[in-house]
């Protein structure tokens, strides 16, 4: 097979080198899982990593709008959030249907369409003081839509917010503020009851799937492992090829002078609305693995702070650089659960004891700072010295 | 990247392997939003533990307890229930606050059939085989307080304001209900929701006074949560709103939440719950001191904690009825549980999963206590209320029925998982 | 020893009353200590029916939790304590000292305000007539909280013997309300509607409405001599169509149409063997052959028939319908009706005025908040993420300064300069050690000091807990400035606006006409040229970004007074300020006033066309500013010329 792709993962062994390690990884954590291997990974473990996966894949996409297109976005945890609804929609419906199925056919009365519905709507309402299906609902019966709702819904989003931005030429820090209260507006909205979606509560039960009850969760969450580590795998290396191909050379020229790029003829609107609605569907889809593995959706996970710590994320791991993105995302999110768990030991100071769940936060904090003032490349520029060091 | 990945999976295999005690958890945030009310509950489990071990533990085993941080993030709660009872192995846990992070963990104990014990006043219209509800259903606190305006306060037009989440919205579904039965207008029934921390109330407040534009007298059920009824109670103070005039009965505001306010234009306006600090019996009494002892005399007790004692109590009784404290034994030995409540009398565990305790009003005192004016005999908890119509029909009974949501006009069992 | 107390009440008790007080509060014990409104009617009357000074006493007593009772004995008594340690108790008949007992052995009766309210009006009569002023309004207010037929004589006359013109003007009013509810003569009663047709409270409201209160008859049913309001329209909001079928029904003139759920029970009670008349009971699924299937019960008598084809508008089309007012003398709803048309339109006015002095307040608290902003951000273009932690800091810092001085007026003003020299300084230790490495890279200054933020707010939970801390205003700020009845702001309020007013002139003259102001300007115009002119640039930076800073400070403890203060406390301001900015206009003070203005009155007119839900109020205000941004991206007041220069 010596078609284009092989001749670019030829050019580019980086890639192959991630995809390898990504495949490795998998294969040992699937030998590991107590559904299909020897046991040594806990499904709680396998659930971490998987959604540490996910977290990857949209920094991934942060680095790409951010990294390379010089768009500081701190609102893309907005479209992983959509993404998370609209396969939530589904599994809720879906799973509840089966429930209300099961009960309406033990009544006297074969169930009318009506009643099946109502029955739903009471059962997954109910809890939130409601009982009848809103429209947004109308498509959540069926799969398919839903499943494409997870790309046709962020995006839609993405274009109408970046038309309207990028055609007014909002730039900078105006555009990172903007996108902050896109995502604030979109929480805000979210949070009400009369959104539809159930308010603060969210969507909840995610990780049981439809029809499929007798299924142990530690096959479930090997499932969505591989799931993530593939769709993990597929967004890098699209990533890869756009910032190799031409489209890449326009985009970095547009984060390194917009007006540049413009007098060359570029339609520059046009290639950042692109990119920008290209991640956030990267980001639905990230979104759409993450929820069931976490099991529960609700309208916190979009607020402002947690794009915020997206960027910061990719800052630490280094943008402009793919690999950067994927170690930034899973070192901070995999140290930050290591000591919120309350299993890293306190260090006892005489006087008084420092809790790591205490002063963590801190801790992160003031390495970002510090990653910002004196290491700006992030832990990708240790990968660069190091090379340069082997090329000497 | 691999390595850690590798170390902490090699972390979390290790700590798997069971010892020889009996492992309590405790699912309670320590930071983010909600740790204002939950480390509460954290330090007074700690305690309890403490105080059981003092009297040689459990089935001849020491207690040790297990915390972890879920952060007030609620997915956090399912990946550390999770974490619990599979990797901690612990055989009980006592957690959660808020209804959304108990909806978020209630899959996973389903799943891996723990048991939950959960302190806190909630909605309802759940019941679940592997929870046990220490706190108050809607018809211990909600409805009795509702009787309470009716009977003795006789007020016509109610104003419902909450916090815009689960527990106001469906205990202002089943009050409006229960209001409309008891021959209250809709027009007199004035409903709002504002967000979490929300800090401007002048609006509000004068749309409740202008409600008063009819001759009718007017009162606020308030379900409010957290910091935002700070906002509101200084505004209320500043527009010279009067226990008398405008009565306000909170069903979130305990000592803990008065502890950050000036009490003095506030005394009269209510409060319900199950326990007040100012309840005059033995059992309290040294609670609070043996509590006073541990954490420090400027410190308050309130309902959930009394919730967490009655609940772990019933809990050792119940392992100790058993000589094991494998789940399934334990939740039979559960039923029909008697402890003295600290408020006198005696809580019992139903069938359902309820406690059945009395219901206590209080008003506000200058020093941030409440004088408790009126207190009822028990009342059984219901897991599904009478006053909505689909939820009438619904009965919980795990002992007879085995089933949590048992529909009685058809005789079936809708689900044996809870509805999350 | 109950024993003997009771023959020495039996000494002394008065011969003339078949009962003595003490006798009758032993028959009633059990309830006394129940206190219930629903029992307390016999009680209070009985008690009245002594007539002594001691049964007044004892009521008194009652209403102001001043009565105990003997836990072992279960006796009532009267209690005087010095110390709160050994509590003398009183005998309630004759006034003398019973025993001294501890805490622990009795137990203070405490009645519920619905009984208090009800001892209160039982009281009435005495204190109207009493010599002490505050007595006698006390005996007013009572009056007016629960009015009463009986009330009337006695108000009356103590009106015309009260000497007090204040507390006359109280009763008068009092008095009017009390004839226009319980007086029989009509010319009285219209006369004192009349006069509270300029009455804006929310007390004369409520006293007219009642009299409006009318209900829903069918046009056929309505007596001759009925006073009616007019005839209504089913479907109007008045009268829906439910409404108005269940009006028919009521009266017989139409049978009921079952519900879905009725129809399947009727259809569950006739099934034979898997068919219902004739149906398969597999076709039931559809909702349709449900119908058919019931009318062909209802044809074989088993059901009630229906048209199903008919809608419920259809069905009460042929009957007229008429509101009839409950109170039957015209001139009375007249008059009422007359003077509030004359409130509402009053009210209606004012409201607007009070919605507007809402927004404006709003307004200025959004400018506190983001005036710090204005100059951070808006003059030097620093995007500092940690300026809503300063504003936390400042809340702190009034904490901490009332943990020290009690007395709150000079605590807060001591807290004032003080929480503007702590954040002065954090700004300016962060502007040396982070911004200033930053200048050249605007967006990763975002990044830097969101971590400043967290480690802040982290901090801060560290120090001082979770839980909120209180924020006291001093006493005269308690309460709000009354313009009318329905126009009131809060005295805090007040303060925020009086203080973001000053901080808009300062900074201004600071801007404008200082040397400060001049260099602030030239080095965030062109760093190097000012810097060839002979200015610090360094230091200018430095001092712009501590003011900024120092002002969010204060804007804390002006925050943490009229809310709460939290760690948290900023960050619910961040995202805000930014848009204040932003909308307003960057680099301008002016622009942040404009920004400040409007978010704060979009969102309360939001809020007035939606006024259940605030969180909508806030969401569609976002969705707003997003768009307004879309069509003048430089805000309200956009810098022109050179000065807009990215």
């Amino acid at each position: 097979m010596t078609g284009p792709l092989t001749k670019f993962l030829l050019k580019y062994p980086s890639v192959l080198i991630f995809l390898g390690f990504l495949s490795l990884f998998t294969i040992f954590v699937t030998i590991g899982s107590e559904a299909l291997g020897y046991g040594f990974i806990s499904t709680s473990m396998v659930k971490i990593l998987g959604k540490t996966l996910c977290f990857c894949l949209v920094a991934i996409a942060m680095d790409l709008v951010w990294g390379y297109c010089g768009i500081l976005s701190l609102g893309h945890f907005a479209f992983f959030g959509l993404g998370g609804y609209m396969i939530g929609m589904w599994l809720m419906y879906a799973r509840t249907e089966i429930i209300v199925t099961e009960a309406l056919a033990q009544a006297a009365l074969p169930p009318t369409p009506d009643e099946i519905s109502a029955a739903v709507g009471t059962q997954i309402f109910g809890v939130v003081g409601g009982s009848e299906i809103p429209a947004i609902w109308s498509f959540a019966h069926l799969f398919w839509v839903q499943i494409a709702f997870v790309v046709l819904v962020p995006a839609l989003l993405a274009f109408v917010f970046g038309w309207l931005a990028f055609r007014s030429r909002v730039t900078g820090v105006y555009l990172s503020i903007l996108t902050q209260a896109m995502t604030l507006a979109l929480a805000l909205y979210l949070f009400q009851n009369d959104s539809g979606l159930r308010g603060n509560n969210g969507l909840s039960g995610l990780q049981n799937l439809p029809g499929l009850d007798d299924v142990d969760q530690s096959v479930i969450s090997i499932w969505f492992f591989i799931a993530s580590a593939f769709a993990l795998g597929f967004g890098y290396l699209i990533v890869k090829l756009i910032v190799e191909s031409r489209l890449g050379n326009v985009i970095e020229g547009i984060r390194d002078d917009e007006a540049r790029v413009r007098f060359l003829g570029y339609n520059v609107e046009a290639y950042k609305l692109f990119i920008f609605v290209l991640t956030a569907i990267i980001a639905g889809i990230a979104g759409a693995l993450y929820y069931p593995q976490a099991g529960i959706i609700n309208p916190a996970e979009v607020a402002p702070i947690a794009s915020i710590y997206l960027a910061v994320w990719v800052a630490i791991g280094g943008r402009g650089r793919i690999y950067g993105a994927v170690i930034g995302a899973a070192f901070v999110s995999l140290v930050s659960t290591y000591f919120t768990g309350g299993q890293a030991p306190d260090i006892p100071l005489g006087f008084a004891t420092i809790k790591w769940v205490d002063w963590w936060t801190v801790l992160l904090g003031l390495s970002f700072v510090i990653v910002t003032l004196f290491a700006p490349k992030g832990i990708g520029g240790l990968v660069d010295l190091i090379a340069r060091e082997k090329t000497k | 990247m691999k390595k850690l990945l590798l170390s902490s999976a090699l972390i979390a295999a290790s700590a798997g392997t069971a010892m020889a005690e009996i492992k309590v958890g405790i699912l309670h945030s320590l930071s983010g939003t909600m740790a204002i009310s939950e480390t509460t509950l954290k330090d007074t489990m700690l305690m309890l533990i403490e105080q059981q071990n003092a009297k040689g533990g459990l089935l001849g085993e020491k207690l040790v307890p297990v915390v972890v941080d879920p952060a007030s993030d609620w997915p956090l709660f399912a990946e550390k229930a999770r974490e619990l009872l599979t990797v901690h192995e612990v055989d009980v846990i006592f957690g959660n606050w808020t209804s959304v992070s108990r909806k978020s963990v209630l899959p996973v104990i389903e799943e891996l059939n723990g048991l939950l014990f959960y302190p806190v006043q909630y909605e309802g219209e759940e019941s679940s085989k592997n929870v046990f509800y220490t706190g108050a259903a809607p018809n211990q606190q909600a409805i009795p307080a509702t009787d309470y305006y009716l009977e003795e306060l006789g007020v016509e037009k109610f104003a419902l304001l909450g916090t815009d989440y689960v527990y106001p919205r469906t205990t202002n579904k089943i009050l409006e209900q229960y209001l409309k039965d008891s021959g209250i207008a809709a027009d007199d029934i004035f409903v709002n929701y504002t967000p979490f921390g929300h800090s401007d109330w002048s609006k509000i407040v004068a749309d409740v006074v202008a409600l008063g534009e009819d001759g009718k007298k007017v009162g606020v059920i308030s379900t409010i949560n957290g910091d935002a009824n700070i906002g509101f109670y200084k505004e209320l103070a500043a527009a010279g709103v009067s226990a008398d005039d405008i009565p306000v009965v909170a069903f979130s505001v305990g000592e803990e939440e008065l502890a950050g306010l000036d009490t003095t234009n506030l005394v009269g306006h209510l409060a319900a719950w199950n326990y007040f600090q100012s309840a005059d019996a033995e059992a309290n009494t040294s609670f609070i001191d043996a509590w006073k002892d541990t954490m420090g005399a400027e410190r308050v007790t309130n309902d959930p904690m009394e919730a967490h004692y009655i609940g772990f109590n019933m809990w050792v009784n119940a392992a100790t009825a058993a000589g094991t404290t494998d789940v399934d034994a334990v939740r039979d030995a559960m039923y029909g549980q008697e402890f003295p409540n600290l408020t006198g009398g005696t809580a019992v565990m139903l069938p359902n999963h309820h406690l059945a305790k009395p219901v206590l009003i209080g008003e506000i005192q200058e020093d941030g206590q409440f004088d408790i004016i009126s207190q009822t005999a028990e009342v059984p908890g219901d897991a599904w209320t009478d006053f909505l119509p689909e939820s009438a029909v619904l009965k919980s009974d795990w002992k007879e029925l085995g089933c949590g949501m048992f529909n009685t006009e058809t005789n079936t069992c809708v689900q044996l998982k809870s509805n999350y | 020893m109950y024993r003997l107390l009771l023959v020495l009440c039996f000494f002394f008790a008065h011969p003339i009353f078949a009962q003595s007080l003490t006798e009758i509060v032993e028959k009633h014990q059990p309830n006394i200590l129940k206190g219930s409104v629903k029992t307390a009617a016999p009680i209070i009357a009985d008690i009245q029916a002594v007539g002594t000074e001691a049964a007044t006493e004892f009521l008194t007593n009652w209403q102001d939790k001043a009565l105990w009772f003997i836990k072992e004995t279960g006796q009532i008594v009267s209690v005087v304590t010095d110390d709160k340690k050994t509590y003398q108790l009183i005998d309630i008949e004759t006034g003398t000292l019973v025993t001294e007992l501890a805490k622990k052995d009795i137990k203070q009766i405490k009645p519920n305000s619905g009984l208090r309210k009800m001892l209160g009006s039982a009281l009435v009569t005495g204190k109207l007539l009493s010599p002490q002023k505050e007595i006698r309004l006390a005996g007013v207010d009572a009056l007016i909280r629960d009015p009463k037929a009986s009330h009337l004589d006695p108000l009356r006359v103590a009106l015309e013997a009260e000497a007090d013109i204040e507390l006359k003007g109280i009763m008068d009013r009092a008095e009017r309300q009390l004839t226009i509810q319980f007086d029989d003569l009509e010319v009285a009663r219209v006369a004192a509607i009349e006069s509270f047709s300029n009455d804006l409270s929310v007390e004369a409201r409520g006293t007219l409405n009642p009299l409006l209160s009318n209900k829903i008859m069918l046009a056929d049913l309505v007596p001759e001599d009925a006073n009616i309001k007019g005839p209504i329209t089913p479907g109007s909001e008045a009268l829906t169509y439910e409404d108005a079928f269940d009006l028919l029904v009521a009266a017989e003139k139409a049978t009921p149409v079952p519900t879905n759920a009725e129809i399947a029970s009727i259809l569950e009670a006739n099934i034979e063997n898997d068919t219902i008349a004739g149906f398969a009971l597999a076709d039931m699924s559809d909702a349709d052959t449900r119908i058919k299937a019931y009318l062909a019960l209802a044809d074989a008598g088993k059901a009630l028939a229906f048209d199903p084809n008919a809608t419920i508008a259809d069905l009460v089309a042929d009957h007229e319908f008429i509101a009839v007012y409950v109170e039957t003398s015209k001139a009375v709803t007249d008059a009422a009706s007359n003077a509030l048309d004359q409130i509402n339109a009053k009210v209606g006015f004012s409201r607007f005025i009070d919605l507007a002095l809402d927004g404006v307040s709003l307004a200025s608290i959004y400018f506190l908040a983001a005036i710090g902003l204005a100059i951070t951000f808006g003059v030097m273009r620093v995007i500092n993420m940690a300026h809503g932690e300063f504003i936390m800091m400042g809340a702190y810092t009034g904490f901490v300064v009332q943990q020290i001085i009690p007395n709150y007026t000079v605590s807060i003003i001591l807290a004032v300069p003080l929480a503007f020299a702590v954040t002065f300084a954090a700004g300016v230790a962060m502007e040396r050690l982070v911004i200033r490495h930053l200048y050249h890279r605007p967006l990763e200054t975002l990044l830097a000091t969101f971590g400043i933020s967290i480690a802040l707010q982290q901090i801060a939970k560290n120090i001082f807990g979770t839980q909120a801390r209180p924020l006291t205003a001093p006493g005269w700020l308690d309460g709000s400035l009354v313009i009318n009845e329905v126009i009131q702001i809060s005295w805090i309020r007040i303060a925020i606006f009086v203080l973001s007013l000053l901080f808009l002139l300062l900074l201004l003259f600071i801007l404008n006409k200082t040397r400060l102001g001049l260099e602030t300007r030239a080095v965030t115009q062109n760093p190097r040229m000012a810097a060839s002119m002979g200015i610090n640039p360094d230091r200018i930076n430095m001092l712009t970004f501590g003011l900024g800073s120092g002002i969010a400070g204060i804007a804390g403890v002006a925050i943490g007074l009229y809310a709460k203060v939290t760690s948290e406390l900023g960050a619910d301001y961040i995202v805000q300020s930014f848009m204040t900015v932003v909308v307003g206009g960057v680099g301008n003070i002016w622009g942040t006033l404009a920004g400040a203005t409007m978010i704060g009155f979009l969102q309360k007119g939001i809020e007035w066309f939606n006024p259940s839900n605030t969180l909508a109020a806030q969401t569609y205000m976002i969705i707003f500013i997003i768009i307004f941004i879309q069509f003048r991206p430089r805000g309200i007041i956009a810098l022109k010329g050179r000065a807009a220069g990215d």
